[in-house]
C-alpha cells in the first residue's frame, strides 16, 4: 500500500502538482442486527482503494481508484491533476498556503486483545439473540440487537516526504426496545441510543458493555414509558445525563469550532458556525464550568490516530477554557488563513473522500461530585437521559432536542418518569447557563459512527468523553404550539 | 461489450463463484465528478471512480451476505467464502421470501450518454457558469454528474441491469447578511442551467437583509418545493415504508382506507415518470411499480419489499422498494415519491395565505414522533412574511415543529408545476433519488422559535 502512495504522489508531481498526497486504504466491516429474535442482517463487506489529493497553483483536485494497482494510482492521480486545472479557472488565489509540518514518518496499531473482525459471526449472532431475550416483556413489541466490528488499514504518503502507515481496530454493539400500545410508541437504548456505543479497541470493548446485563432495564423502561406522563412544558432547571452530553456536546461545540465551516466551506450543506475567526481568545461560549479538549490520543477513542490525513501528529488542545473559546479544530489550509493552529483535524471517510476538519475526540471536561450532587441542588427540575431526536440550525446556534426518557427532580430525588421530553436553546446562552459538572467518576467515553459532512458525503466515526451537567432556565416539553 | 453486459458479466461470474443452494449478485458501479465550490471558488472537486458486488448466498435455508469491490476472480471467491460463513453462522430467517424468480422488467428513461460522457473539465465548466452568473454575492454549492450501473443475476435465472444519468447543480448565495438557495437537478445534464439557478439562489439573497423575528405558533406558509421535498421525504422515510406500518411506528399504521389528508393530496411513489430519475428494478431485482399511497386524501398503501411482503402475508407481493440485501433490516423505502400538481399559480397560492410565512429551504431536520408524523428542524436562505397576500420582509431562520399529517390535511393548494428536487446526499454509493413535488400552501405550519438570521 505504501509504495501504491508513492507511485501516485510521483505521477502526481511529475504531471505538475505542486503538493500531492495519497491515501491507500483497505477496510473490512462486519454488521450483525438481529430482531424480535430472528437474524435481521448478517453482512461482511471490504472496500479498498488509494485517493490522490493534489495542489495546482490555488487550486485542489482529489480523485480516486478502487483498485490497489499502479495503473490505479497513477490514473487517479492524473485526473486528479486535471480536475484541479480545470477548477483553477475559478481560483482566486495564486497559492494556497499550507502551515509547515515536519514530514511525518511511523507507525500505529489499535491496541487490543481480540480483533473484532476475528471473532466468528456466530459468536456475535449468539450475543445479539441472548441480549435480545432480556428485554421481552407483554408491551415490547420490537427488541433490536446489533455488533458492528471494523478494521482498517491506512498507508499515506505524501510529497513532502511523509510515509505513515496505521491499522486500526473498532468494534460496537448496542440494543433497543420499542413498546407500543394504544397508538403510542417509546423506544429505550443501551448503551446510546442511533446504533449502540463504539471504541476503536479489541473485542473485549463489546464485552465489557455486559448487555445481557442491562436488557431486563432497558425493556421494563421502555414499556414503563407508555404509562409516563408527558414531559410538561415549562422553563426549568436540568440534568442531562453524560450520553445526552455527548450531542450537546457534538451538536453545539464540535460542529461550530470547525474551521472550515468557520470559513465558508461547509455552507451549502452542513452549514456554517456562529464563531467567527476573531472570537478566538476572547468569545465567552458558556460558564467557567466549561472546559472542553479535542484529544486524539484518546486510548479506545474513534477519532485516536498517530497522524491525521494531513500527516499532522496527534495532539491535546484546548477548545474552551474556563468558558472561553481558545482552539478551533482545523486543516493545514484552515490553520494558515487562521494563523493559529496547526491542523491534525483532518480525516476522509475511506479511501473515496477527500479529507475535511472533522472531530476527533471531543471530550467535556469534569467537574467534581456525582449526579446526585447535581440533583440535590434542585427542587423542581427534570432529568434528561439518552437522545432521540436532535436538530440544530445551520450555525449551530438554536437546537432542540429529544430524549428517550426523563425523570422529574423534586427536592433533589428523582421521582416519576416522563415521555416525550424535549428541550430548546441556543448555544451560547445555553452552556452559560451550566452551573455544574459532575466528577471525574462520572466521565465516560462514548462513540459515535454517524457523523454526516461534507459533498460527497462523508461520515466520520467520533469519541466524545462527557460527564453529567446542570443547565438553568432551560425550556423543556417543546412540542407543537 | 456494452457496460450492461459487462456488469451483468461480472455479477453472473460473481454468483457463480459461491457454493450455495441459491446466490445472487448485484453490482454496482459508479463514476462521478463533484465540483464543489465555495466563496466562489472551486475548492473540493472529486472524482469517483469505484465497483462493488454484494453477494446473497442461501445454504440450508440461512443466508448470508458479502461485499467486495474486489472484483478479480480472487477477490470474488474471497467474498462468496464470507458470505458462506456469515449464512453457516445465522439461523433460519422466516421472512426471508426467496430470490427473485425471472420478470420482466419495465422499460424506463434515465440514462443520458452525454451526460455519462461529460469529462471532469466539463464538471469543473458546470461549477464556472455557476460562479460567473453571479458577482455580488459569494457562491456555495455544487455541480455533480454520475453515472450508475446496477445489475443483478442470480441462480434462478434473474438477470437485470440499468445505467442511470443524473446532474444536479445547487447554489447557496451568501453574504454575511445575506443567503438564498436554489437547486436543480435531472438524468439528462443539459437540461440543467447553472447560471440560471445561481441568479435564482442570488436574486432570493438579496431579499433577505434585514431580516425580523415573529413570535411563536402556527402560522399559514407557502412552502417552496425544495422545504415541501424535504418535509414528505422525512415523512416517506419515517412511514411510507411497509416495515414501519407493521411495526406500528408509521403513522399510516391502521390508517390504510382512511380519509387522513385534504382531498386535493395525492402521493404516489414513481419510479417510471421520466421526469424523475427513474428505475426499472429495486436492489433485489424485482420490478419497479407505481404505488398510489395517497388519492384524494385517503391512504391507499405503502411501499414494500419481498421480505415485507412474506411478512404481512396475505398474497401481499414486493413493489420493488427493496434496499441492497445488507441493508433490509431499514425495510422498503419510497425512492421516488411523487405529489400531483394542483392549480394554483404561486402567486394564487400566497393569495390564499394571505397572512403567514414564505419558506424556500429547510435544515437538518428530525423526526420527533414517526407515529404522529411530527418533524423538526430550520428553515433557511430564504424565510419570509406573507402578509396582505403578498411576500414581504425577510425573517430569521424559524425554528419548527409541525406535524406532517396536519400540515397536508389543512391543505390551502397545490402549485400548477411539479419540479424534480434531488434527496441524495451522496454519501456510499452513488444512487441517485428524488422527489417530483409542486409548490404547497397550507393553514399549519407551526414555528416554535427563531434561530440566528440570513447569511454566513
Amino acid at each position: 500500500m505504501r509504495a501504491l502512495c508513492d507511485h501516485a504522489v510521483d505521477a502526481a508531481t511529475a504531471s505538475g502538482a505542486d503538493y500531492a498526497d495519497a491515501r491507500a486504504v483497505s477496510r473490512r466491516v462486519q454488521h450483525v442486527a438481529t430482531k424480535n429474535g430472528e437474524v435481521d442482517a448478517v453482512s461482511d463487506g471490504e472496500t479498498e482503494g488509494v485517493g490522490v489529493r493534489v495542489l495546482v497553483g490555488g487550486a485542489w483536485g482529489f480523485a480516486c481508484d478502487r483498485r490497489l494497482s499502479e495503473d490505479g494510482a497513477r490514473e487517479a492521480a492524473a485526473r486528479a491533476v486535471a480536475f484541479a486545472r480545470a477548477s483553477a479557472a475559478s481560483a482566486k488565489r495564486a497559492t494556497i498556503e499550507l502551515v509547515p509540518l515536519q514530514p511525518a514518518r511511523g507507525e500505529y496499531r489499535t491496541p487490543a486483545e481480540r480483533d473484532p473482525i476475528d471473532v466468528p459471526l456466530s459468536e456475535k449472532i449468539d450475543l445479539c439473540l441472548r441480549a435480545e431475550a432480556g428485554m421481552r416483556h407483554a408491551d415490547v413489541k420490537i427488541t433490536e440487537a446489533v455488533v458492528r466490528s471494523q478494521r482498517e488499514r491506512r498507508a499515506f504518503r505524501s510529497s513532502e516526504g511523509a510515509d505513515v502507515y496505521q491499522e486500526f481496530a473498532e468494534c460496537g454493539a448496542g440494543i433497543d426496545a420499542l413498546a407500543v400500545r394504544d397508538g403510542r410508541v417509546q423506544v429505550r437504548s443501551y448503551p446510546s441510543a442511533h446504533g449502540g456505543a463504539s471504541a476503536q479497541a479489541g473485542w473485549e470493548f463489546v464485552e465489557s458493555l455486559q448487555l445481557e446485563r442491562e436488557a431486563p432495564r432497558v425493556g421494563e423502561e421502555a414499556a414503563a414509558l407508555l404509562r409516563a406522563d408527558p414531559c410538561p412544558s415549562e422553563v426549568t432547571t436540568i440534568v442531562a445525563d453524560a450520553e445526552q452530553m455527548v450531542l450537546q456536546l457534538h451538536e453545539s461545540v464540535g460542529h461550530p469550532t470547525e474551521l472550515d465551516r468557520v470559513y465558508g466551506t461547509e455552507a451549502a450543506y452542513a452549514g456554517t458556525s456562529f464563531l467567527k475567526p476573531g472570537d478566538l481568545g476572547n468569545l465567552r461560549y458558556g460558564s467557567e464550568h466549561m472546559n472542553v479538549i479535542a484529544d486524539s490520543t484518546t486510548p479506545e477513542g474513534l477519532g485516536t490516530f498517530a497522524f491525521d490525513d494531513e500527516g499532522v501528529p496527534a495532539a491535546r488542545e484546548t477548545i474552551v477554557e474556563s468558558g472561553i473559546l481558545r482552539g478551533f479544530l482545523s486543516s493545514r489550509e484552515t490553520a494558515a488563513q487562521l494563523g493559529s493552529g496547526h491542523g491534525g483535524s483532518m480525516r476522509g471517510d475511506g479511501w473515496s473522500r477527500m479529507p475535511l476538519v472533522r472531530m476527533t475526540n471531543l471530550h467535556l471536561e469534569p467537574g467534581e461530585g456525582s449526579v446526585e450532587d447535581l440533583l440535590a441542588d434542585i427542587d423542581d427540575g427534570i432529568y434528561l437521559c439518552t437522545n432521540k431526536s436532535w436538530s440544530i440550525d445551520d450555525k449551530r446556534l438554536n437546537f432542540q432536542f429529544g430524549t428517550q426518557v426523563a425523570w422529574e427532580i423534586k427536592k433533589g430525588k428523582l421521582g416519576r418518569m416522563l415521555r416525550d421530553a424535549t428541550y430548546m436553546g441556543r448555544t451560547p446562552d445555553f452552556w452559560a447557563s451550566m452551573d455544574a459538572v459532575a466528577g471525574r467518576d462520572e466521565w465516560r467515553l462514548h462513540g459515535l459512527t454517524n457523523c454526516g459532512k461534507g459533498q460527497p458525503g462523508q461520515h466520520a466515526h467520533v469519541s466524545h468523553g462527557t460527564v453529567p451537567a446542570r443547565f438553568r432556565d432551560v425550556r423543556v416539553g417543546v412540542r407543537e404550539a | 461489450m456494452s457496460p450492461e453486459a459487462a456488469a451483468l458479466e461480472l455479477a453472473e461470474r460473481a454468483f457463480r463463484a459461491a457454493e450455495a443452494d441459491q446466490a445472487e449478485a448485484l453490482v454496482h458501479s459508479e463514476r462521478s465528478g463533484f465540483a464543489r465550490f465555495a466563496g466562489s471558488e472551486v475548492h473540493q472537486p472529486t472524482l469517483i471512480r469505484d465497483e462493488s458486488v454484494t453477494l446473497r448466498l442461501v445454504r440450508d435455508g440461512r443466508v448470508g451476505c458479502a461485499v467486495t469491490n474486489r472484483t478479480d476472480d480472487e477477490g470474488l471467491r474471497e467474498a462468496a467464502q464470507r458470505a458462506a460463513e456469515a449464512a453457516d453462522g445465522s439461523p433460519l430467517d422466516p421472512y426471508f421470501a426467496g430470490l427473485q424468480e425471472p420478470a420482466d422488467v419495465p422499460e424506463v428513461e434515465g440514462y443520458d450518454e452525454g451526460t455519462s460522457a461529460l469529462t471532469p473539465e466539463e464538471q469543473a465548466d458546470g461549477a464556472a457558469r455557476a460562479i460567473a452568473a453571479v458577482d455580488d454575492s459569494g457562491l456555495y454549492g455544487y455541480f455533480t454528474s454520475g453515472v450508475t450501473e446496477v445489475a443483478l443475476a442470480s441462480t434462478t435465472g434473474h438477470a437485470v441491469s440499468q445505467r442511470m444519468t443524473d446532474a444536479s447543480v445547487l447554489v447557496v448565495a451568501a453574504t454575511e447578511t445575506e443567503s438564498g438557495f436554489a437547486e436543480a437537478s435531472a438524468w439528462r445534464a443539459s437540461d440543467l442551467d447553472p447560471a440560471a439557478v445561481a441568479r435564482e439562489a442570488a436574486e432570493k439573497a438579496r431579499r433577505t437583509s434585514k431580516a425580523s423575528e415573529i413570535e411563536a405558533g402556527t402560522y399559514r406558509a407557502v412552502l417552496e418545493p425544495y422545504a415541501f421535498s424535504e418535509l414528505l421525504w422525512y415523512f416517506g422515510w419515517s412511514s411510507v415504508g411497509a416495515l414501519a406500518c407493521l411495526e406500528e411506528r408509521s403513522y399510516l399504521s391502521g390508517r390504510i382506507g382512511e380519509t387522513v389528508f385534504h382531498q386535493e393530496f395525492s402521493l404516489y411513489d414513481d419510479a417510471l415518470d421520466p421526469r424523475g430519475l427513474p428505475k426499472a428494478f429495486d436492489l433485489e431485482g424485482a420490478p419497479k411499480q407505481r404505488v398510489a399511497i395517497v388519492e384524494q386524501g385517503i391512504a391507499r398503501d405503502v411501499v414494500w419489499d419481498r421480505r415485507t411482503a412474506k411478512r404481512a402475508g396475505g398474497g401481499r407481493r414486493s413493489t420493488g422498494h427493496a434496499l441492497q440485501p445488507t441493508a433490509q433490516s431499514f425495510g422498503p423505502v419510497p425512492f421516488n415519491l411523487s405529489v400531483p400538481p394542483g392549480d394554483a399559480t404561486l402567486d394564487e397560492l400566497v393569495s390564499r395565505v394571505d397572512d403567514g410565512i414564505y419558506v424556500t429551504r429547510l435544515h437538518y431536520l428530525g423526526v420527533v414522533d414517526p407515529r404522529e408524523g411530527i418533524i423538526t428542524g430550520m428553515t433557511r436562505d430564504g424565510t419570509f412574511r406573507i402578509e396582505g397576500g403578498r411576500v414581504t420582509q425577510p425573517l430569521v431562520n424559524l425554528r419548527f415543529t409541525t406535524s406532517f399529517p396536519a400540515l397536508v390535511e389543512k391543505l390551502l393548494g397545490l402549485g400548477k408545476e411539479v419540479v424534480l428536487v434531488n434527496r441524495s446526499d451522496f454519501y456510499d454509493e452513488r444512487y441517485p433519488f428524488g422527489t417530483l413535488v409542486p409548490h404547497a400552501a397550507s393553514e399549519a405550519f407551526t414555528i416554535v422559535g427563531t434561530g440566528s438570521g440570513p447569511g454566513l
